[in-house]
């Protein structure tokens, strides 16, 4: 049985109202807040990226489970922000993590479930014994189009997860995956800023792949929603994974721990896996945990975690729970939302 | 030691948008050939300080070029230590005089700052600091302000100590029709001016400024005229480039190993020095400078220069040419500058900003943060 | 102004900085900014020392009231300066009060 042996998250410190971006449009902040129930959303310094963002999270990841990082087999890092088109992400990562040579890197794109992506690739090579440890990591730095509703949401943040066979602190049960072709959300490789199809986001893309997913696993290892503790699902806003959880019969109560989104907007390729970091801070020996990441263009990654007596002594030891990083948090005004669009688009 | 300063000649300091770099040393050396007396025939070597215009300019071979403007013929060099190239340059002069491998020798310094933007000249100046400097944006004005804060926090110095700097050398520019800023300020003035590092504000740094000066040194020491002036002491001395790595930040050792050795040469001890021409990159620095030299006891610089003891007038004049602040600071002439300064003090040529009784005098010439510092003694 | 085969050598000196802590002997506000530097300002840096080795930082994440003599810091990685659209990026050590 494969699992979970340690995993770490990183949230920057600054964050951003609504009221403050409205403020900056000439806008009402208000309306915004209801509809979206985002109340602040992470944003990342002018000197940080999907890169350095992966290194913080990677790192608590190593250090909480006691890990050599010469002993991690492969790496793969998602993410919709990558900084270069050509280079990877995951070589400059593992390099400054000491990973050595002896690693198989790739970066993954996929909307924001290229972190989870990770996740289900690489299980086999722990499954194989190809790779004693394997380190899979989602992280973004926001991107969205200035006046676009989407820099409500558009929030930064990184979690990394490291896979093996002994020291388990959850196990990985099984996983299914749902895809197909849909143009709900994109950016071309010349474009600044990504586009969407507004309510076409919605039925055909989220909530079709995403009840696809779930569905689909929860009738592969015959389970309910009732019989798990926790549920995490991808949150591009608060009320999209609300709606889900009710339509697949989950509770508000089972997401409560995971549901992140209000309080750090929506990381993209983090967001379910931030959400899952965080169910795990808290979570207690036999917990199930339902977890189903969503990736536009599109796709659904479902997962069914169980958690061990393993998470006892780890939650003791671990550092920086995702609340702790939530709560430890500067607000800031526009003005560095202006000067990461000038830095990161060369404007 | 006993080199005469045969012939002085210096340019205006300022934003001189119609003067090349070329130029600038064209005229600062014809003037001192001049001032000399001498043919250009007689001139064996060149030697040209200068710090960037190889980065801003892409041009090298620096002494060539301007040896060949001039049409001299002979030896001829580029010497870069930074802020210290001109002091450098002389330094060198005096070696090969006293080796005697040339009777008379032209030193200019030279720089042309205005072509580039303040990014990149903020860039290039910090090449005199060291790569772990620039990666971490530690910009040459926040060296000295690591200083200011360090000497502010040990000794109780104040920024109207810093204040009382600019408010004099700017009193003694004013005076100096070659200055880039020849009017006096106010402490208010100074301490309200923009904070461009903290705790400096604008007035706390020299600016950004065109200028040359040049210096003939000749064995020759009896050939008559006015010019009984002459080099008795010449001293360089090394320190880390890194200014986490000093010892201390509170003083540049730098500076007190080459004031004892140039001391000793002329055989001279501080008390007898009349007048100094000091390096006040920032107002901190001539602060450290009185310390570091021996004017006054370690943390009491801020207060032995508000006492009026340096200022035109008082005991010892410091920077009576307006130093780097308000006479202007182009790199690599202003250790000839400074030597000027005290020469002409010590021949009577220094009109309204002329001190009584001036015999001897220092200049005090520093590298980037301290890591190159010449000190030179001028007597009559 | 950034070389490959440079940023390759000092990318290579980043692991063993990883975690480090340490303190701020002294620092300075930086509102004028060199070149790969301006989109930052005002940026603090100063002088730390970890584990008994002196260097200068940039520091970061850091409210202007929270920085002492002797204030506790800790290395995080970030991008140094801007890399122009051609240039390889380069990532290097800064610090953040802890």
């Amino acid at each position: 049985m494969i699992g979970i042996v340690s995993y770490g998250a990183y949230i920057p410190k600054y964050r951003i109202k609504p009221s403050q971006i409205a403020h900056a449009w000439g806008r009402d902040a208000s309306e915004v807040e209801n509809s979206l129930g985002v109340y602040e959303k992470a944003v990342a310094s002018v000197d940080e990226d999907a890169i350095t963002l992966s290194i913080e999270s990677a790192y608590k990841a190593l250090i909480n489970g006691n890990i050599d990082p010469k002993n991690i087999g492969a790496i793969t890092i998602g993410s919709e922000s990558h900084p270069y088109a050509v280079k990877p992400s995951s070589t400059i990562v593992a390099g400054i993590l000491g990973m050595g040579n002896d690693y198989l890197a790739a970066d993954l794109e996929f909307a924001c479930k290229a972190g989870t992506a990770g996740i289900q690739l690489m299980s086999g090579l722990v499954q194989s014994g190809k790779a004693k440890y394997v380190l899979a990591i989602g992280s973004d730095v926001a991107q969205s189009k200035p006046s676009d509703v989407l820099e409500y949401t558009a929030g930064s943040a990184s979690a990394a997860f490291i896979l093996g066979k002994k020291n388990i602190i959850a196990k990985l049960i099984d996983f299914t995956s749902f895809s197909s072709d849909t143009p709900d959300f994109w950016r071309k490789d010349n474009e600044k800023f990504p586009s969407h199809a507004g309510r076409f986001t919605g039925e055909p893309a989220y909530f079709a792949h995403v009840i696809g997913a779930s569905e689909a696993l929860l009738k592969k290892i015959n389970l309910k929603p009732s019989n798990f503790k926790y549920a995490v699902f991808h949150m591009p806003n608060a009320k999209f994974p609300k709606t889900v959880s009710k339509k697949l019969g989950f509770s508000k109560e089972q997401m409560e721990p995971g549901f992140v989104v209000p309080y750090i907007g929506n990381p993209y390729s983090g967001s379910s896996m931030v959400g899952l970091a965080a169910t795990l801070d808290i979570a207690k020996p036999k917990d199930k945990i339902f977890v189903c990441s969503y990736g536009s263009g599109a796709g659904a990654d479902a997962f069914v975690f169980e958690v061990t007596p393993e998470i006892k002594a780890y939650q003791k030891s671990m550092k920086d729970t995702v609340t702790s990083q939530i709560k430890n948090k500067e607000y800031i005004d526009y003005s560095l939302i202006a000067k990461n669009i000038l830095t990161k688009y060369r404007i | 030691m006993k080199i005469k300063i045969k012939g002085t000649g210096i340019t205006k300091f300022g934003e001189l948008w119609s003067q090349s770099l070329e130029s600038l040393a064209s005229d600062a050396a014809l003037d001192a050939i001049k001032d000399s007396g001498l043919e250009k025939n007689q001139i064996e070597a060149v030697y040209v300080a200068n710090m960037i215009y190889g980065k801003t300019a892409n041009q090298d071979q620096l002494g060539a070029l301007i040896a060949s403007n001039l049409g001299i013929k002979g030896a001829s060099l580029r010497v870069e230590a930074a802020c210290a190239s001109g002091g450098l340059a002389v330094h060198l002069a005096t070696q090969a005089i006293m080796a005697q491998s040339y009777k008379n020798v032209l030193v200019v310094g030279v720089e042309k700052m205005t072509d580039v933007g303040i990014s990149e000249i903020t860039s290039a100046l910090m090449g005199a600091g060291s790569e772990s400097e620039r990666k971490a944006g530690l910009t040459f004005p926040g060296l000295y302000a690591l200083m200011a804060k360090s000497h502010m926090a040990k000794y109780g110095t104040t920024k109207k100590h810093l204040a009382a700097v600019s408010v004099k050398n700017h009193y003694h520019a004013s005076m100096n029709e070659k200055a880039q800023f020849p009017f006096e300020i106010t402490e208010e003035k100074a301490l309200n001016s923009p904070e461009i590092c903290s705790p400096f504000t604008l007035f706390d740094a020299s600016p950004i400024t065109d200028g040359a000066a040049a210096v003939i040194l000749s064995s020759d020491l009896t050939s008559g005229s006015t010019n009984n002036v002459y080099i008795t002491g010449s001293a360089v001395a090394s320190d880390t480039v890194d200014l986490a790595a000093r010892d201390s930040l509170l003083e540049l050792r730098a500076t007190k190993e080459a004031s004892v050795k140039a001391l000793k040469q002329a055989g001279v001890e501080i008390k007898d020095i009349d007048i100094a021409e000091v390096h006040d990159c920032f107002t901190i620095a001539e602060i450290l400078a009185m310390e570091d030299l021996g004017f006054c006891k370690k943390g009491e610089g801020g207060d032995f220069i508000k006492k009026g003891i340096t200022r035109l007038g008082g005991k010892m004049p410091v920077n009576t040419s307006g130093g780097l602040k308000a006479c202007g600071h182009p790199v690599a002439a202003t250790g000839l500058k400074q030597i000027i300064e005290i020469a002409d003090q010590i021949r009577g040529r220094a009109g309204k900003r002329q001190a009584e009784g001036i015999n001897c005098g220092l200049a005090h010439n520093v590298g980037g943060s301290g890591a190159t510092v010449v000190v030179h003694i001028i007597q009559s | 102004m950034t070389k490959p085969a440079e940023i390759w050598r000092e990318h290579k000196k980043l692991h063993s900085y990883l975690g480090k802590q340490g303190k701020l002997l002294v620092w300075t506000k930086i509102l004028v900014a060199p070149v790969g530097f301006e989109h930052q300002t005002p940026y603090f840096v100063g002088i730390v020392i970890l584990d008994g080795e002196r260097m200068p930082v940039q520091i970061v994440d850091a409210d202007e009231k929270q920085l002492k003599p002797n204030q506790k810091v800790e290395v995080v990685i970030r991008k140094i300066g801007k890399a122009k659209s051609e240039d390889v990026i380069e990532y290097g050590i800064k610090v953040k009060p802890i």
